[in-house]
């Protein structure tokens, strides 16, 4: 029998990137919050090294206990038998994988919420991607510019703004939707490198800028500005300058007395009760088994448990799975498809760039065939993809480069003298794809892989897409143009990428909407079934922009926090 | 997983130097060894930890043949590439120790077979053309060559350029090779400056703690 703990407010489940965040609104307000985190406390300067075995050979930083256990199968079709996976590409901490991030933070797109609409009023019907379940978001961009905004300010993000209510700054991305105010920091540092791709991009009609991040670019918030030291990737930050949640909105939610964060805490089922109310949620920590009673309840893991626990809270009252009666649980799921396997562009110079150090959000963005930012007509896909180039080379990923074909071999004194010339010249862009759901992407449980408590894994059904390559590949011809524009001699451009792989930026599965018979949640990120349940993480995205999305589920997150405390009494009757 | 990053290879009394292997060769473990029966080898080579005596002398020669010493510096020899790869095979990837011992062990019965002799004693040429075998998966009898082969190609790169803290790019042999100056806490603009070489630093993530020589 579970232990009975006594009864709370609100349970966060997941003190993430979106949970991290949503625990701060409530416990201002008032609220008292348990926050249960799978993984436990970070220390900086004892967990995060400035060394590539320790972090991306080894992953000492990223591993989890518990998401290694119940990694997803993956599959192409319904008729394939899915494969589990060797990796899950989240962590389980405090501050979740916002510890090792990128923190490259984003507003999305105007177009990204309406994406539905404004294709089919500018292009027509026929433009609308073939068996996509494309909606509009159920909120605008002005809807969630106040959210956006906190988020910039609490957790602290660095940028130049490119639009503040309507005037634009031709520095900023000229393409963001207006801004009540900048950023509460200027962008990260410069350096030779992007300077020069900064002008190379202007020098062919590009409009760059420096990219925004979670990162301080000078000292904020009590902890300093970042250092650059090059180990940012699949690592923690040792002076505490990456903004994630451990270190920026979790700390301020336990300076007000009203947060009580419990680690080493798996969370297996959500309970209700006989009307389909929340009760609270069972967890095991240490080996024992509690019932953690609440009045609300806001789901917060990666879009891959957030799913995956919904399905397995079955009971009377759901016997599909929480908030499923309806089916849509695990559909309009997708993820990015940059991420492994996904579109490359590749670049050699001939002259050493050298970007060792830095960060990768220390970078040089191009929105210019991103999103519906150029005319799209005769071109036979909407959406795009945005540019990045940026800094952090590792020296083993270094000296593993492609070859560009100046040598045959990967060894020996040919390959020896290739490397030893050109290690430091080579750069490959990060292109990220505006990605829409379909019916043919979802995700369930897997009938045969399970994990060490008998519960099934979640299944991936991720099948070939044809939209997405077509933009991704097009934005991948303007890298490849933007490259030689900077003197790049050599170039490897694989085009639309197209893997059914894991994503570090998955979304959808418990999809926002405005219809609850083709959405799990409402335009709060409440289910429209249980009522008390908010659901937070990317898993409620509509849609993908061209960038990463840590930013809008943390202003998504916060939104739903502040909804539950606006509407307490409502949601909790 | 903080135990885990203050486990294994983060720790510095795990950690396996040339000196100490130097000094704990004579008591190397022979349990695992599958006599040779045409070996000839020279009686002075150092074993590693992990792998036993036959396969650590092809592995030597195996790193060095893929990053040789020539006029662009020294090789992964001078690095010390084996000693990462017994390290991380002891500490890190035990699982992978059979695999990659049988493996080298295969390599050399391989040569035998072709050459009449050990991979380590062949010729440059004729070592290259077995390797080259080896990658394409093009070697009778030798059913996962090309698996073998591209796992410690891996870890020879892992060996050459990572930090001198786990055993390999001895006195920055590897990082000097590609211009990668060194592991630091905090860079400069002037880190990031484009055009040229940087000059080293020679610097390890772990300070005075790492015991290269």
């Amino acid at each position: 029998m579970a232990i009975r703990l006594p009864e709370t407010d609100v349970v966060v489940v997941g003190l993430g990137a979106a949970g991290g965040v949503a625990v701060l609104p409530l416990t201002r307000a008032g609220l008292q919050v348990i926050g249960l985190e799978a993984g436990t406390w970070m220390n900086p300067g004892r967990d995060y090294k400035a060394d590539e075995i320790h972090n991306n050979v080894r992953s000492l930083v990223t591993t989890g206990n518990k998401v290694g256990s119940e990694i997803p199968t993956v599959r192409r079709s319904p008729s394939d038998t899915a494969v589990q996976q060797a990796r899950h590409p989240m962590m389980n901490a405090v501050g979740g994988t916002s510890i090792h991030y990128h923190a490259q933070s984003w507003r999305l797109n105007p177009w990204d919420f309406r994406a539905r609409t404004a294709t089919i009023e500018r292009y027509g019907q026929d433009y609308i991607p073939e068996n996509t379940t494309l909606e509009d978001w159920p909120v605008s961009y002005a809807d969630m510019e106040p959210f956006y905004d906190h988020v910039e300010y609490e957790v602290g993000v660095s940028g130049r703004a490119g639009n503040i209510q309507g005037r634009i700054n031709p520095e900023g991305n000229i393409f963001e939707g207006p801004r009540q105010r900048d950023y509460p920091m200027p962008p990260l540092r410069s350096c030779d490198f992007l300077d020069h791709m900064f002008k190379a991009a202007q020098d062919i009609g590009y409009h760059p800028y420096h990219g925004p991040a979670a990162i301080n670019s000078r000292p904020y918030d009590g902890r300093p500005g970042c250092q650059f030291h090059g180990y940012c990737d699949r690592g923690g930050c040792h002076v505490r300058a990456k903004n994630s949640t451990d270190v920026s909105t979790i700390p301020k939610a336990l300076a007000t007395g009203n947060l009580t964060v419990t680690d080493n805490a798996n969370v297996r089922r959500i309970e209700v009760d006989n009307t389909g109310k929340v009760t609270g949620v069972t967890y095991l920590h240490e080996g024992e088994e509690y019932f953690q009673p609440a009045r609300a309840v806001l789901l917060g893991c990666y879009t891959y448990e957030n799913i995956r626990l919904l399905l397995l809270s079955r009971s009377g009252f759901y016997p599909d799975g929480l908030g499923n009666s309806r089916g849509q649980v695990g559909r309009h799921y997708f993820g990015h498809w940059d991420i492994q396997g996904g579109t490359l562009v590749s670049a050699l110079f001939p002259f050493d760039i050298n970007i060792w150090y830095g960060a990768i959000a220390q970078g040089v963005m191009v929105d210019d065939w991103a999103d519906d930012n150029f005319d799209h007509s005769g071109l036979g896909f909407i959406g795009g993809a945005s540019l990045h180039v940026y800094t952090e080379k590792h020296p083993i990923g270094a000296a593993a480069m492609g070859t560009f074909g100046k040598v045959n071999k990967r060894w020996g004194s040919e390959w020896k003298a290739f490397i030893r010339e050109n290690a430091a010249r080579s750069q490959t862009a990060y292109i990220q794809t505006n990605t829409f759901p379909y019916s043919h992407t979802r995700a369930d449980l897997d009938p045969l892989v399970r994990d060490p408590h008998g519960d099934p894994v979640l299944r991936i059904t991720n099948g070939p897409k044809r939209n997405e390559p077509m933009a991704a590949a097009h934005a991948a011809d303007k890298m490849e143009a933007w490259f030689r524009a900077a003197g790049a001699t050599d170039i490897v451009n694989t085009g639309g990428g197209n893997g059914p792989n894991l994503s570090t930026h998955a979304h959808g599965g418990t999809r926002m909407g405005n219809n609850p018979d083709t959405s799990v949640c409402d335009r709060f990120g409440f289910s429209f079934e249980a009522r008390n349940l908010g659901i937070i993480g990317g898993s409620v995205m509509p849609t993908a922009g061209a960038r990463n999305p840590t930013q809008t589920i943390q202003a998504l997150a916060w939104r739903t926090a502040q909804h539950l405390v606006d509407s307490w009494d409502d949601i909790t009757a | 997983m903080a135990d885990q990053s203050s486990s294994h290879a983060g720790n510095p009394n795990n950690r396996l130097t040339r000196r100490q292997i130097l000094g704990s060769a004579a008591t190397a473990t022979t349990a695992t060894l599958i006599p040779l029966t045409s070996c000839t080898t020279p009686v002075s080579a150092p074993a590693g930890q992990a792998l036993p005596r036959e396969a650590w002398l092809v592995l030597e020669a195996f790193v060095e043949r893929l990053i040789p010493a020539d006029a662009n510096g020294p090789g992964a020899m001078a690095a010390g590439v084996p000693y990462y790869i017994d390290n991380t095979l002891r500490q890190w990837n035990s699982a992978e120790l059979d695999f990659l011992s049988l493996g080298l062990l295969e390599l050399t019965r391989a040569a035998r077979r072709r050459y009449d002799r050990d991979f380590q004693l062949l010729s440059h040429t004729n070592q290259d053309a077995l390797l080259e075998a080896m990658e394409k998966g093009e070697i009778d009898g030798f059913e996962n060559a090309q698996a073998v082969f591209n796992r410690l190609h891996r870890l020879t790169l892992e060996g050459m350029f990572s930090d001198p803290y786990y055993g390999g790019n001895q006195n920055y042999i590897g990082w000097d090779l590609i211009g990668y100056p060194g592991a630091v806490m905090a860079s400069t603009p002037d880190m990031q400056r484009m055009g040229g070489r940087l000059p080293p630093l020679h610097t390890s993530a772990y300070g005075s703690d790492y015991d290269g020589d």
